[in-house]
């Protein structure tokens, strides 16, 4: 109950300072962000479009940890909530590469431009995609599965690779990419000319929007669970 | 008042961020309405259970 | 020597029907053909060749690669198999059928791709046998562990793309930039840390793939 007020709280506050506060060159106060050349008001996009992208890595890592725990205990509860995982996964990817190109269009000139974290993320996509193609291919619960458990760790062991190796040894537009003159040596996202307000709001937004993913997913999957019982119930008679 | 509404004229942002919390409150309150809903349900199938 | 003698079994039974063989040299023909017929007389940027070769060696491998655990299961022989050897040998045989398979494959359309493509001309040859050979071992154990994934799903020949390109992409966008790298004349230690990329992912996914084959394998 409690919780659930904090982020009523805390993610108002991230709408109301990451739209409304005023971006000048020299912030004296704590309400004014650092003007960032090049992107001007286009830089307030960080607030709400990382987390979305941030989301999309964490409905992946959850519907994982449940896919290995289904191994292990062959319970099919657990697959119920990798599959609730995986699909508020999917609606936040869209999210993230729509919100990303609309974004692209007004701040690099073009809507796509296989950037790597461009590219990244398309390939989650397609993991996405190529995950819920498996499992409406099986009929058997059982044999669903554990077939797309197995399917989502073997995924996972390469979203590193587009998460964190490509998009720094790749020539890219986004944040620490190879060829980024603000943070040579390709170092993490967030140094980039952000001072320590700007990089706060940012971080509550990841927070706020991590609590709400939760409260989504746990929503989801005791509803589907419900269903399962309800299933049962009437089969027995 | 209408100094406010004149501030608003002139600030269109302020315009996007009061819209966006509408649309938080009313994602807020839908999302609360389906969890207490839901609390119902799965009490109601737990009392099911205790009758027989 | 349980899983030479499983190789040597898929060995006999691929020489007696020669169908894998056959479909997958087909395959190279009939790609290369229409990526020259298209092209026609145009000149090709350099960079591109490098692209395309990695497009033939993708869709031929998989046409031809799912063959290893499907035709057990065609055949009605999978619990036989089940019974008489343990998943890590079953695996270790279908991976060295494989592994010789893309080898074989991979040096016949490189070949032909370079007799046929003026443009490709790699100038650092040590660059691109290693980037070759690694990216070989990768596809190899990739496309095994998800022919066994789909010999257990329904769908069979539609599904197999759909669920290898994204488990290949790193492999794929990583091979692309050391062919082009090598096609440039870049010099081995400037392109080492792709190269080390490579490795890991060949060592990630055969880890990977000895780990959760037990599961796909024992339902």
């Amino acid at each position: 109950m409690v919780w659930k007020i904090f982020l009523f709280l805390l993610l108002a506050f991230v709408s109301v300072a990451g739209i409304s506060f005023p971006i000048v060159e020299n912030p004296q106060t704590w309400y004014q962000f650092p003007l960032i050349p090049g992107l001007e008001e286009n830089a307030k996009i960080i607030f709400f479009h990382v987390p979305t992208a941030w989301l999309t890595v964490i409905g992946f890592l959850i519907s994982t940890i449940y896919s290995i725990k289904y191994l292990r205990k062959k319970n099919l509860d657990d697959d119920t909530k990798s599959y609730v995982a995986a699909q508020l996964g999917l609606i936040f990817c869209i999210l993230a590469t729509v919100t990303g190109a609309v974004w692209a269009k007004f701040a690099w000139g073009s809507y796509w431009s296989w950037d790597p974290r461009q590219t990244s993320i398309f390939a989650l996509m397609l993991i996405y995609g190529a995950w819920f193609a498996l499992r409406s291919s099986i009929e058997s619960e059982e044999k669903k599965a554990a077939l797309s458990a197995v399917y989502s760790i073997l995924a996972f062991v390469t979203v590193p690779f587009f998460v964190f190796i490509m998009p720094r040894i790749m020539d890219g537009l986004h944040p620490g990419s190879a060829d980024d003159k603000f943070t040579p040596s390709g170092g993490p996202v967030v140094n980039f000319k952000m001072n320590s307000n700007m990089l706060l709001i940012f971080f509550l937004s990841l927070i706020a929007f991590t609590i709400l993913f939760y409260w989504m997913w746990n929503i989801g999957y005791r509803s589907l669970l419900i269903k399962e019982k309800l299933n049962k119930k009437i089969i027995r008679g | 008042m209408e100094g406010f509404y004149n501030f608003l004229i002139s600030n269109a942002i302020f315009i996007v961020m009061i819209i966006v919390l509408i649309v938080w409150i009313g994602i807020f309150t839908f999302l609360y309405n389906l969890d207490k809903r839901l609390k119902g349900i799965e009490k109601e199938i737990k009392g099911d259970k205790h009758e027989k | 020597m349980k899983p030479f003698a499983l190789f040597k079994k898929d060995y006999h039974s691929e020489l007696r029907t020669r169908y894998a063989i056959n479909s997958l040299a087909m395959f190279i023909i009939v790609a290369l053909s229409v990526i020259l017929f298209s092209i026609g007389n145009e000149k090709v940027p350099q960079n591109l060749t490098g692209g395309l070769l990695w497009v033939v060696i993708f869709f031929s491998a998989m046409s031809g690669l799912s063959r290893a655990f499907v035709s057990e299961e065609d055949r009605g022989t999978t619990l036989l198999l089940q019974l008489i050897a343990k998943p890590s040998t079953i695996f270790n045989g279908k991976l060295l059928f494989n592994l010789i398979l893309v080898f074989l494959m991979n040096i016949v359309i490189t070949l032909l791709y370079s007799a046929l493509f003026e443009e490709f001309i790699i100038r650092n040859i040590i660059l691109f046998l290693s980037t070759f050979f690694l990216a070989n071992i990768g596809l190899a154990v990739a496309s095994t562990i998800i022919a066994a994934i789909i010999s257990k799903a329904g769908a069979k020949g539609t599904l197999y793309p759909v669920l290898s390109f994204p488990i290949l992409l790193p492999l794929i966008l990583i091979s692309v930039m050391l062919t082009s790298y090598s096609m440039l004349g870049t010099s081995f230690d400037q392109a080492l840390v792709e190269i080390m990329v490579l490795v890991c992912y060949d060592i990630i996914m055969l880890t990977a793939s000895y780990m959760l084959f037990d599961f796909i394998w024992k339902d």
